[in-house]
Order: C-alpha cells, then sequence, then structure tokens
C-alpha cells in the first residue's frame, strides 16, 4: 500500500495512503474527507491523464512517496443567472437613443445645413413637439393652404424620426415640402442648391406652424406657438420735433441684438435693438419726420429667441456681408430690465420666490455639511416641508411640459438651451451649425449628420471675434416657478 | 609646418583619397623639397642629410657600410615610428629615396643585408606604395621576419589591411597561404597584447582563420573579445556569424564565464553547448543561475544525471527551469512596488479627466464595451491573483447578478473565463482552483473559456503532474466547436515550445478529420505550431501541409485560413534555410494562398535574423499595387518587422521603410504597416513611431485607424507610459460612438497598463542579445489576427488576444541570496551604453539612478550591482540574478 502526498489548491496534504486492492472511488472518498471535494468533481492527475473511478491502479505505477495533485472545487458551482443582462448591441434602434443619449444627426442634402441646424434647434422645444403630434393629419382647417399644412406635416414626421433614430436621417420629404412652400429656398447656383440664412428658415417655419397650429376648436389659448415664442411689446412712438406720442404694441417672435461698436454683451445688443428711430409722415406736422421708438418687453415667451444682427447688406459686393465683432452671451439670462413696468411688478413675487429657493437650497447645503448625521434627519425633513409646499425644483416642472402651463409664472431669467452658430463671411455661404442643450444636461453640437458632445463652457465661446462658428441665433428657455 | 595632408590614416584599407595625397609629392619631389628645404628648422635640415647620407651608402658597395647605413636607417624609422600623430620625419625624407632605393634591392644579391633593406622598404611603402600594389606586404614578406611590432601600431595595422586584400586575391588564385596566416599569427599576437582585440578578430575573419584567436586570448582581454565578437556577428551573413559564435562560446567556456556561453549557447539553439555548460561547471550556485536563464528564454530543457548527479540538486534545479517560482517573484517585485491593489477598468480608463465627452446614459450595459473591460481587467491584473471583476464575485454568494462573467455575451464568456487564467497568470494551484468551478458550467462558451484559461495559467510553467494536458485531453473531440477550440488552444499556449509527442499525437488527427470544422482546424494548426515551434517538425509541418490542401476553394478565402500557413510557418521560426523545402512544397498549392503562405513562412523563417536580403524582398513584395487588395502583401509587411527587429541598426532602417510604405502603399499594406511598428518597438514606446501611429489612429480608413491604435497599445506594452496613455484617453472620446474603434482603444488601455506597468512583452532578453521563440510566436499569432481585424478579434475569435501571453515577462531585476531568496542590494539602473571596440573600462550605463532591488528594468536599461559586497552570478543583470557574498570584501570604516 503506498503513500502518497496529495497537492489541492495551496495545501498538501502528505501521507495519504492507497489501498490498491480497491477502486479508485475509494481513494477519492478518503480525499473527500481531508478536502470536502465531492469525489465527482475530483480531478487527480496521473500518467496519462485524470484518475478515473474504475482505473487499474497497478496500471499507473504509483510510487511511494509520489506528489499527487489534485483538482476540485469545494465550493458551489457558478451558476448563470436565471435572467442574463440585457446588451445596447440587442436592443432595437428606439432604445438604443436612449443609451446615445441625443437625438441623430440629419444628413446634408446639399447646402442644407441652415435647415437641419433650424430644425435641430427647434426640435429641442418639447412643448412644439407635444402640438405637433396633436395635430390632425388630414383635417386642415379652411384658411390654412395646402403648402403649409404639408410642411407642417412633414416637420411632425421629421421630429418623430429623429426621436427614433440614431443614425443620421435624411430630410428628403421635408426639404421637398419646404421648398414648394417657399421657392426661395430652391434657388440654384451652378446647378446646385444655394446656401440660405438661417434666420430666414427659422422666421419662415415658425410663422407657418402659427398658421397651422391655431386650434380652432379652443377658442382662448388659440397659438401655440405664439404662446412658446412670441414677445410682447409695448412702445412709446416718441417725436422729437412736434412732441407728438404715442403708445404701440405688437407681437414679435424674437428680439433682436444689434451690433455695433459699443455693443460688447448680449445685453447692451438688445437694449440697443429695443430703440429704433424711424421717419414717418407726421399728422400734426405736416411732413415726414423723425420718430423715436423705445421698445419694452410686455408679455414674456416660454421661449426667447434672440437673433445676432450679424449681417448687413452690403451694396459694392451685393451680398449679405457679416460682423464678426465678439459678443459675449450668458448662459443665463436676466433680462428684467428690459421689461415694461407692469411686467416688472407682476414679475417681482416670483423673482422674489425664485431667489428664496436658490437662497434655500444654498443655506441648506450649508446646514447639511455642518450638522452632524444623527440630528441631520430631522432637520432635513424640516427643511423639506416647506420646499415641497412651495413646489419642486424648478427643473422638475419644466418637464411638465404645457399640461401644467396654468400654474407656473415666469421669472424673466431664462437658461440657455440652444445656439445656432454660422461660421464663414457672409449669410449665403459658410456653414451652419447648432448646439442643443439635451434634456440629461450635456451639450451637443449637430454639425449635420455628426452629433458631437461638446463641454458646456465651449458653448459660450462661440461668440465671433474669429474665423471660428459665431452664435447667429440663441434659444433661451424659461425658467419658472410655480404658484 | 608640413603642407602637405598627413598621410597617417593609410591604414589597411587605403582609400583613394591617401593615394592621391601619397602621389603628389613623388611626382615631383624636387620642386617640393627645395621650396621646403629653406623652412626646415637647422635640426631637421641635419637629419635630412643624415638620412640622405645613408641612402647613398646603402648603396655603396662595402657590405660593412652598407651595412651600418641600413643599421642607422632602420635605427631612426623606428624611434619615431613609435607613435603616429603625423607622417614620421625620417620616413617623410626618405620618400624621395624610396625609387632609388627599390632599384638598388632588386639588384642586391641574396643576402642579411638585403633582408634588412627589404625591411626598411616594407616600413617606407606604408606611405609610398600606390594602392593595391601591397608592396609593404611583399617587401615584409622578403624581409627578416623580425619582431613586427618593432615598426609601430601603424605599420601593423597597414599590413594587415593588405595581407586580407592579398589573401582574398590568393584565395581567387587557389595559391598558398600559408606565408601569410604565419604573419596573421604575429599581427594577432601583437593586437592581442596592445588591446587592439577588434582588429585582430577582423584580420582573423578576413582570412578564416578564427580558431587561431583562442591561442591567443588570456584572461585581460577574453571579454572585450567576445564582446567584439558577439556583436559584429549580427552583421555577418550566412555561416560565418555561426562560428564566429561558437570561437566566442569556446573561449568563454575556457575562461569559465558559464553564463555568457550558454547565452550564447542558446543563441546559436545550440543544446549540446548548453549541456556542455551544464557538465563543465561544477559549482551547483552557478548552475542554478544557468537554470534561470534557461527559464527566461522559455526553453523545456530535460537536466539528466551527468549534468547534476545528485537527485535532490537536480529536482531543485529543475524546478527553476520549470518556472514553479516565477509567480513568487513576480508578487514579491508587485508588493516591494506596492501595487498589489487591484485595479479596475475604469481605474484605467480615466474618464473623469475627459469632461463632458463621457459617454452618457451608462444606465445599459454593452456586450462589446463589457468583453473590453474583460479584457482590460485581465491584463492589468495579469499574474496578481485579484482583481476586481472577476476573482471578486466568486468569494461573495456566487451566481447573483452581479457575477461579472454573465455580463458578458455568448461568446464575450469565453473571454472573460479564460481571464481567470490570466489573472492568475503563472499560479498553477490557485488558478486551477479558481476555473475549475467552471468546468461544471452548462454553457458551452464558459466550458470553452475555462479550458482556455488552464492553457493561460500554465503558459510558460511546467509541473510535473501535466495538469493542462491531463485537464484538457478529454474535450479535445467534443462535439461543440468552440470547447473544442478552447482545449486545443489551452495546449497550445500551456505547452508552447516543449516539443510534446504526448500533444502530438492528439493534435495531428484533428487536422485530418474531414469532419472538422475551418476554425477549429486552424486553431489545431496554431497550437502545434506553437508547440514545435522552431523545430522544423517533418510530421507536424506534413499534417499541416495535408490539411491546407484539404481546403475546399470556399475555404481558402475564410479569414481564419490564414492560420493554418502561420502554425505551419511557427515549426521554422528562425530557422532561416530549413525552410526551403516546406516552401517548395508551398508553391505547389491552391493559387488562392500560394503567395499569402510563401510571405508567411519566408518572414517567420527569416524572424530575428536581421537579414537585409530578405527585408529588400519583402520590400520588393510591397512595391507591386493590385487592384484588388491582396492579401499576401499583409505577412510581407509583417515580415519586414519580423526579420529587421534583430538588432537596432536594421530596426530603424525598418522603421524608415515603413513610412515610404505607408505613404505609398495601397490601403492593405497601409493596413499593416501600424502593426509591423507595433512589432518593431514592442514594449519599447520610441517618440517618432509614437507620433507615427497617432496620427494614423485618426486616419480615414477605420482598419489602418484600429491597427494604428493597437499598436499604441503594443509599443507601449507593461510600461504605464503617460504620454500613450493620454493619447489613448483622448481616442477613447474621440471614438465614443464607433463601438469597434473605441473596443481597440480599450484594449490598448489594458496593454499599456498591463500588470500594472510590471510587464514587458518584448520577445528579446538578456541585453537584447536572445530571443524567445515562443514569445515572438505569441506575438506573431496576435499580428496576424490582427490583419483581419473585423472577422476575428471584432468578431467572435476575440481570444486569440490571450495569445500575448506567451510573450509576457516581468521586466524586473530580482536579486536573491543563495537560499533563492529575495535578497535587496543597491543598483544602478540607466540606460545602457554601446561598449563595444571601445577602449579602455568605458562605463556601460549612463545617466543611472540607484535602487535597491526588486527593480523595474525599462526597455534599453541596463543595471548594475552599486555595491561590492555581493557578486552576481550572471553578467546581464536581468530576471532573476542569484547573488554571492564578495570574499574580497571589507566593510569601510
Amino acid at each position: 500500500m503506498p503513500t502518497v502526498s496529495v497537492k489541492w489548491q495551496k495545501e498538501l496534504y502528505p501521507a495519504v495512503e492507497i489501498d490498491t486492492t480497491q477502486s479508485p472511488y475509494v481513494f477519492k472518498c478518503q480525499l473527500y474527507d481531508l478536502t470536502g471535494v465531492p469525489p465527482e468533481r475530483q480531478k487527480i492527475m496521473v500518467k496519462g491523464g485524470i484518475l478515473k473511478d474504475d482505473s487499474d491502479w497497478s496500471k499507473l505505477g504509483i510510487k511511494e512517496g509520489q506528489k499527487l495533485m489534485m483538482v476540485g472545487t469545494a465550493d458551489e458551482i457558478v451558476k448563470a443567472p436565471e435572467k442574463g443582462p440585457v446588451f445596447m448591441e440587442d436592443l432595437p434602434e428606439e432604445e438604443q437613443v436612449v443609451a446615445v443619449g441625443h437625438s441623430a444627426g440629419l444628413f446634408n442634402l446639399g447646402n442644407t445645413c441652415y435647415m437641419n441646424s433650424t430644425m435641430q434647434c427647434l426640435h429641442s422645444v418639447p412643448e412644439l413637439k407635444s402640438a405637433l403630434i396633436e395635430y390632425p393629419q388630414s383635417g386642415r382647417s379652411n384658411d390654412l393652404d395646402q403648402s403649409s399644412h404639408l410642411l407642417t406635416v412633414a416637420t411632425r414626421d421629421l421630429f418623430n424620426e429623429l426621436d427614433k433614430n440614431v443614425k443620421p436621417v435624411a430630410p428628403m420629404q421635408f426639404w421637398m415640402v419646404l421648398r414648394k412652400k417657399y421657392p426661395q429656398f430652391g434657388q440654384l447656383h451652378n446647378g446646385s442648391f444655394m446656401q440660405q440664412d438661417a434666420e430666414e428658415c427659422w422666421t419662415q417655419i415658425l410663422y407657418t406652424l402659427s398658421q397651422a397650429l391655431r386650434s380652432p376648436s379652443t377658442s382662448a389659448n388659440l397659438d401655440t406657438v405664439k404662446e412658446l415664442f412670441g414677445i410682447d411689446l409695448v412702445s412709446r412712438v416718441h417725436c422729437a420735433e412736434s412732441g407728438e406720442e404715442s403708445m404701440e404694441t405688437e407681437t414679435v417672435y424674437s428680439l433682436k441684438c444689434h451690433i455695433s461698436h459699443e455693443v460688447n454683451h448680449l445685453h447692451e445688443g438688445l437694449k440697443h435693438g429695443l430703440k429704433s428711430e424711424l421717419e414717418k409722415a407726421s399728422p400734426s406736422l405736416g411732413h415726414s419726420t423723425v420718430y423715436l421708438k423705445d421698445s419694452r418687453i410686455n408679455g414674456l415667451p416660454k421661449y426667447l429667441t434672440i437673433q445676432f444682427v450679424r449681417f448687413f447688406w452690403k451694396r459694392e459686393s451685393n451680398q449679405k456681408a457679416k460682423i464678426l465683432r465678439k459678443v459675449d452671451y450668458p448662459l443665463e439670462l436676466d433680462i428684467f430690465d428690459l421689461c415694461s413696468d407692469d411686467l416688472r411688478k407682476k414679475l417681482e413675487a416670483p423673482r422674489q420666490m425664485l431667489r428664496d429657493e436658490d437662497g434655500r437650497k444654498a443655506g441648506l447645503k450649508l446646514k447639511q455639511k455642518n450638522t452632524s448625521s444623527v440630528d441631520s434627519d430631522v432637520k432635513m425633513s424640516d427643511a423639506e416641508g416647506p420646499s415641497t409646499g412651495s413646489g419642486e425644483s424648478s427643473k422638475a416642472t419644466l418637464g411638465e411640459g404645457v399640461a401644467s402651463d396654468k400654474n407656473v409664472q415666469l421669472t424673466g431669467v431664462y437658461d440657455l438651451v440652444a445656439v445656432l452658430t454660422h461660421k464663414g463671411r457672409s449669410a449665403d455661404s459658410g456653414h451652419y451649425v447648432a448646439w442643443v442643450k439635451q434634456e440629461n444636461g450635456k451639450w451637443i453640437q449637430f454639425d449635420d449628420d455628426n452629433p458631437i458632445p461638446q463641454r458646456e463652457e465651449d458653448i459660450t465661446k462661440l461668440s465671433g471675434g474669429g474665423d471660428w462658428h459665431m452664435a447667429y441665433i440663441c434659444m433661451y428657455k424659461a425658467r419658472t416657478i410655480p404658484m | 609646418m608640413d603642407p602637405e595632408p598627413n598621410n597617417k590614416t593609410a591604414s589597411g584599407t587605403g582609400n583613394p583619397k591617401d593615394e592621391s595625397t601619397l602621389k603628389a609629392p613623388s611626382k615631383d619631389p624636387k620642386k617640393k623639397d627645395d621650396k621646403k628645404e629653406e623652412d626646415l628648422s637647422e635640426e631637421d635640415l641635419a637629419l635630412k642629410h643624415q638620412l640622405e647620407l645613408y641612402v647613398e651608402r646603402a648603396q655603396d658597395a662595402d657590405p660593412g657600410l652598407q651595412k651600418v647605413a641600413l643599421e642607422s636607417m632602420r635605427q631612426e624609422i623606428r624611434t619615431s615610428t613609435s607613435s603616429m600623430t603625423s607622417v614620421p620625419k625620417p620616413l617623410k625624407f626618405l620618400r624621395p629615396h624610396y625609387g632609388t632605393l627599390k632599384s638598388y634591392y632588386e639588384t642586391m644579391a641574396d643576402s642579411d643585408l638585403k633582408k634588412l633593406l627589404s625591411d626598411i622598404l616594407s616600413v617606407l611603402a606604408l606611405t609610398m606604395s600606390a594602392e593595391g600594389d601591397r608592396e609593404s606586404l611583399k617587401y615584409r614578406l622578403l624581409g627578416s621576419e623580425g619582431d613586427i611590432g618593432s615598426w609601430g601600431h601603424e605599420y601593423v595595422r597597414n599590413l594587415a589591411g593588405e595581407i586580407a586584400q592579398e589573401y582574398s586575391k590568393r584565395v581567387n588564385e587557389e595559391a598558398s597561404v600559408d606565408d601569410l596566416i604565419e604573419l596573421v599569427e604575429q599581427i594577432v599576437a601583437f593586437h592581442m597584447k596592445h588591446n587592439a582585440e577588434p582588429e585582430a578578430v577582423d584580420l582573423l575573419m578576413e582570412v578564416e582563420f578564427l580558431d587561431l584567436l583562442v591561442k591567443h586570448v588570456d584572461k585581460t582581454n577574453y571579454k572585450r573579445t567576445c564582446l567584439y565578437l558577439t556583436s559584429s556577428a549580427r552583421y555577418l551573413p550566412g555561416p560565418d556569424d555561426m562560428s564566429v559564435l561558437d570561437i566566442a562560446y569556446t573561449i568563454y567556456k575556457q575562461f569559465e564565464e558559464y553564463p555568457s556561453a550558454l547565452q550564447i549557447a542558446l543563441y546559436l539553439d545550440n543544446m549540446q553547448h548548453v549541456k556542455q555548460v551544464f557538465t563543465s561547471c561544477p559549482d551547483l550556485l552557478r548552475k542554478k543561475q544557468f537554470c534561470y536563464i534557461l527559464a527566461r528564454q522559455g526553453l523545456s530543457f530535460e537536466l539528466d544525471e551527468e549534468m547534476c548527479a545528485d537527485d535532490e540538486d537536480r529536482e531543485a534545479l529543475q524546478e527553476i527551469i520549470n518556472n514553479t517560482k516565477l509567480s513568487e517573484g513576480y508578487l514579491t517585485l508587485a508588493r516591494d512596488i506596492e501595487v498589489m491593489e487591484p485595479k479596475s477598468p475604469e481605474d484605467i480608463y480615466k474618464a473623469h479627466l475627459l469632461d463632458g465627452r463621457a459617454s452618457a446614459g451608462a444606465s445599459v450595459d454593452s456586450a462589446r464595451q463589457n468583453l473590453a473591460a474583460t479584457f482590460v481587467n485581465a491584463f492589468v491584473n495579469a499574474g496578481f491573483g485579484q482583481d476586481k471583476l472577476m476573482t471578486v464575485t466568486s468569494e461573495a454568494s456566487s451566481g447573483g447578478s452581479s457575477n461579472w462573467l454573465f455580463k458578458n455575451k455568448d461568446h464575450g464568456k469565453a473571454s472573460a473565463a479564460a481571464s481567470l487564467g490570466m489573472i492568475d497568470l503563472w499560479d498553477v494551484d490557485t488558478g486551477l482552483a479558481q476555473l475549475d468551478k467552471y468546468f461544471h458550467s452548462n454553457d458551452n462558451h464558459v466550458m470553452a473559456g475555462a479550458l482556455l484559461g488552464v492553457g493561460i495559467v500554465n503558459c510558460g510553467i511546467k509541473n510535473d503532474c501535466d495538469p493542462a494536458l491531463a485537464l484538457l485531453a478529454d474535450y479535445l473531440d467534443k462535439e461543440d466547436s468552440s470547447i473544442r477550440i478552447g482545449a486545443i488552444t489551452g495546449l497550445g499556449l500551456a505547452y508552447a515550445g516543449t516539443q510534446n509527442e504526448q500533444i502530438r499525437d492528439k493534435l495531428t488527427p484533428i487536422l485530418g478529420d474531414p469532419k472538422a470544422p475551418l476554425d477549429v482546424i486552424a486553431f489545431t494548426a496554431i497550437a502545434l505550431g506553437l508547440v514545435y515551434v522552431g523545430s522544423c517538425n517533418e510530421e507536424v509541418a506534413q499534417a499541416i501541409i495535408f490539411a491546407l490542401m484539404d481546403r475546399s476553394e470556399s475555404d481558402l478565402g475564410e479569414p481564419l485560413t490564414r492560420l493554418l500557413p502561420l502554425g505551419l510557418g511557427l515549426l521554422y521560426l528562425g530557422k532561416q534555410d530549413n525552410v526551403e523545402a516546406t516552401a517548395e512544397v508551398s508553391k505547389t498549392f491552391n493559387e488562392k494562398i500560394r503567395k499569402y503562405c510563401d510571405m508567411t513562412l519566408l518572414s517567420c523563417a527569416y524572424a530575428g535574423t536581421g537579414n537585409v536580403l530578405k527585408v529588400q524582398h519583402f520590400l520588393g513584395q510591397c512595391a507591386q499595387h493590385f487592384e484588388k487588395g491582396e492579401t499576401f502583401q499583409g505577412p510581407a509587411v509583417l515580415g519586414i518587422a519580423m526579420v529587421a527587429m534583430a538588432e537596432e541598426l536594421g530596426l530603424d532602417m525598418a522603421i524608415r521603410s515603413l513610412e515610404h510604405l505607408l505613404q505609398y502603399g495601397e490601403q492593405n499594406i497601409r493596413k499593416t504597416v501600424p502593426l509591423a511598428l507595433g512589432l518593431l518597438c514592442i514594449s519599447n514606446p520610441k517618440v517618432h513611431v509614437m507620433d507615427t501611429l497617432s496620427r494614423l489612429s485618426h486616419d480615414a480608413d477605420s482598419e489602418v485607424a484600429m491597427a494604428a491604435v493597437l499598436s499604441l497599445g503594443l509599443i507601449g506594452a507593461g510600461t504605464n507610459n503617460a504620454r500613450i496613455a493620454g493619447m489613448l484617453r483622448n481616442l477613447s472620446s474621440y471614438y465614443y460612438k464607433e463601438a469597434s474603434l473605441l473596443f481597440c482603444v480599450r484594449i490598448a488601455q489594458g496593454f499599456v497598463h498591463m500588470g500594472k506597468g510590471l510587464l514587458t512583452l518584448a520577445p528579446y532578453h538578456s541585453e537584447r542579445f536572445l530571443l524567445s521563440p515562443t514569445a515572438l510566436a505569441g506575438l506573431v499569432v496576435l499580428l496576424h489576427a490582427c490583419l483581419d481585424m473585423k472577422a476575428i478579434i471584432l468578431g467572435k475569435y476575440h481570444y486569440v488576444m490571450y495569445f500575448v501571453v506567451l510573450a509576457m515577462q516581468p521586466r524586473m531585476l530580482l536579486t536573491v541570496n543563495e537560499n533563492l531568496k529575495p535578497l535587496s542590494v543597491p543598483v544602478r539602473v540607466g540606460q545602457a551604453v554601446d561598449v563595444v571596440g571601445q577602449a579602455g573600462r568605458p562605463k556601460t550605463i549612463t545617466g543611472f539612478q540607484t535602487h535597491s532591488t526588486p527593480v523595474l528594468l525599462a526597455a534599453g536599461d541596463r543595471a548594475e550591482l552599486a555595491t561590492e559586497k555581493y557578486v552576481p552570478l550572471s553578467p546581464i543583470l536581468e530576471g532573476f540574478v542569484i547573488l554571492k557574498e564578495n570574499p574580497d570584501y571589507r566593510e569601510e570604516a
């Protein structure tokens, strides 16, 4: 009966006797006692492979004092989980969008970057999307022409496509309809379509949508577009010569930021843009004279669109030339001082609440840091009481959309959500790109079919002053406070 | 004062420039001399007249007077030729009379005097004789055969050059060379005595009589001699290099410099020599050091009683060769450097350094990204036995959803299971215990991975119980092909280079099995190629050749078919001409694979030889342009790298040639160039190569970019190179949307941080002298798989990545004491300096820092002991080195 030593994992069991008259299974049972590895899982290395239960000891030539090696695990066997993980590669394309974190790009169909970037910016307005979804496919109201109807449907379908796809989308249908509605976008130059002004495209599309989305049934809020983008202006028209003064009101879809030598910041440009001179016939003087028009904002939109007036018609070169001047714009814009007195009064209460809430948040944070973990629980719940009473954080309410529209208040504070930039020297050349903030807070640069993630601090660097992309249209979203 | 350019450089080779400057004075000596005479100082003038007088007297009829004149002339020359900063005056003044003396010599009757004059003429010919006349030699042979050194160094050198020329002429004419050899012997003796070993070796190589060297080396000069011999061997053609190394071996052995002798024996791949080293060295401790050297080379070597009589000692020695303590040493190093803490893939990606660009929405697992993480985790924690993905879950309640293994999809699970083998690399006991759990899995992919893991964990380690063979053999004939591939590949990795006949008997039948799918056959060929790497084994070659011939036309177009010729090529790795018979057979293959096979065989056979002709051959193949992408240019480009990687000069030239290929080559060449660069600079991040690859990693062609990204990983493998790490991090955000490229970036990141920076993939070791064939084979398999990235690595055969395990070695110096326990001593580590042929005792390292062992060695680093207290038993401080106490050491007060 030879004695061998058995090595199992890191341990060595010396002097294990082998009863060569018995089958190797007996030996395995011996080892089971020592190691706790069940015999069927034991793998013992001997000459010519693994020791089988029915092997013949005599043929294996086991020598006295030989070292044997045993492999086997006493632990439980690893089992596959019943439900395997879901892999991104297996998901249908729509669901991959969620994983990617941004919507698709748009293919350039030949100098259509102006259109692509416009659509990407508008696409980032969820309220517009939901309004479009409700738009009926067939039932067009009588006062709407066929091409406007088709353009609206095409817009809806394009937004749908963008949401569904990960891969870039080719906006063929939309473009055809757009050209039909606005033939100026179909201009050809040397046999290819010309580059166009994105601002014109933006304005025209919004105009069409405002026509189409004027719902006939509900009488009250009839114009969704106006509600979302419309800015009410009240202007005092004053004539220095005659002393005449009159009040006018109007609704515009965007504020203009005029760029002159003094303008270094968006705010200054806006102020500039709200003052204008016009020449018209004065009824009292009997001849035409200069009137000063001084506008103030009287009604705020949910989405504030600001156009940088970067292009002017240069007669000598017969094209829209560009002002390259650097005009800074903030990520957070407060237009309180551009508002009319009426509006200011209305804004005061919500603004106070906004300030309070900000202060509370900061204060709460301080408190959390200072207090020890034991009593912080109590204080936390204390602090939560009023905050839930007054409402959730502004971000949460923002997501609720149109439904909760009635009980939120505008504050005059706006956050930047989309920037449409232009790169190049004239409006009809160069390249347009959209930079859009996604719902998860990340910025994506939509360069036609290529969405590129960007950092927030790089967005403010698009303020011009070089040949880099510079902001042409900025879209701000209102920060609201629930009442 | 001497307007003539001095011609002290008129040595052996004598270039045409010397000739022209020499001839000028002899054309019109009179005029020149007249002019000069006015410039000469009084002393010189006197000497000149004196010499003129001697010349005149030498032609005197009176033998007595003649003798006196000649003797004095000789005296003058000898006293002045000892130094040769400018043409010695006596020689200069005698120049005009060279012709006269020569003609007089012809008229003289044979006598001692004639011989005397002959000696003088021989010396004068040093500056006077026209190129190619070899008059110095002629008169020397006619002369008195006195002490050759008495005429000065320059004379001897010139003579040596002339002998070389004369020798080749005589050999062509098949004339006798005995008189020359006699002279050579004198010259060699002179050189060897005067620290001019390179000259002596050069001369002997010219006259093909190196054996003579052995007689003349002594204790003081054998090291320099051998160093010159071994370094020059790299640049010698054909069988010459072998004979040169043979001499070096003999000399080393003669002076009991056994470790060096052993290294040469390994270079020559001469097992007889290896055996001789063991038998001729009586010291057990030194034998242990030999075993460490053998283990690093990855050689399977059985000691017999002749080499070590005592059974117990022999067992201890064999244990070292079997690499059983490698894991222990590696962990000692890791503990010393304090990198035991496991790292997760996120620690490597360092996504927090990339603001804004980190991919959003990590809510859904990506199978490809998880697979990448599996590989990164395996490479980074290789050999440490612990990680944060695979080993932790097994300790906690197993089978939970947190188990990383099951976060991989299908074949990804194979790589995940196999990664356990990588994590427990070299630690067979723990590794097998970990892997055993997965042997009971009912998932075929998991099984396959566990089998492969057994191979990985045993890679380079030999165990008497042969656990890998015992465990894997049963699975070779399973139905499922992924299990079969797992077992086959596992055997290939575990027994690489062992030439184990059992494996051959088990694997060759698979090649002939008509029912076996192509992938099984392909991996069988590779496994056999690895086991019999560089063996030129006929039987295995036959089996693979038949398998290739049996393939159907459609099979030959499959991406995996390329592994069959590669398996064949590995059999002849570095064996040069031995491949010819097989290469001849390969010409009969189907034309679809013929050229591919030819290139693969040639590149493998000449791998690591530095053979310039072969490099040119491959370049020639790459110069052809084809309409449709021909596949054979891939192995041709790799071939350039494989052949040229042998030595630094050729390597730099190859890098430059590859740049040209990048510019002028078609896409199929461009996509291979990064891989070739990766092989040339493996684990050696040269800055300009890094820049080239960085440029290519943004290439418009995705295949070029992928290869470049992977190669960035290869050149930085195991270095933790911060620059490459930064590049890869930026690439990861640049390619965040492109899953395949991102996968490559991740793998490359895993490579760079391989073993947390303690490992190297370089197949060259021992100061870049020795090439480990198994290591090179592993790299070549990986690179060939990369030739079709989409089908193999990005497809379902990603586990070919584990073939790098063959090349993985700790890049350490671990000093151990006489009981083989780690011993910390101070060492200087610095950039290695080439000291071949330099005078004196130059420093071998520069810019060094002092550390205490164990230390890491980067590419091109060399270490030396900073203490006199110990004596290393190996002249090359790499890997495991045994230190012996210095008996002469005295503690400084």
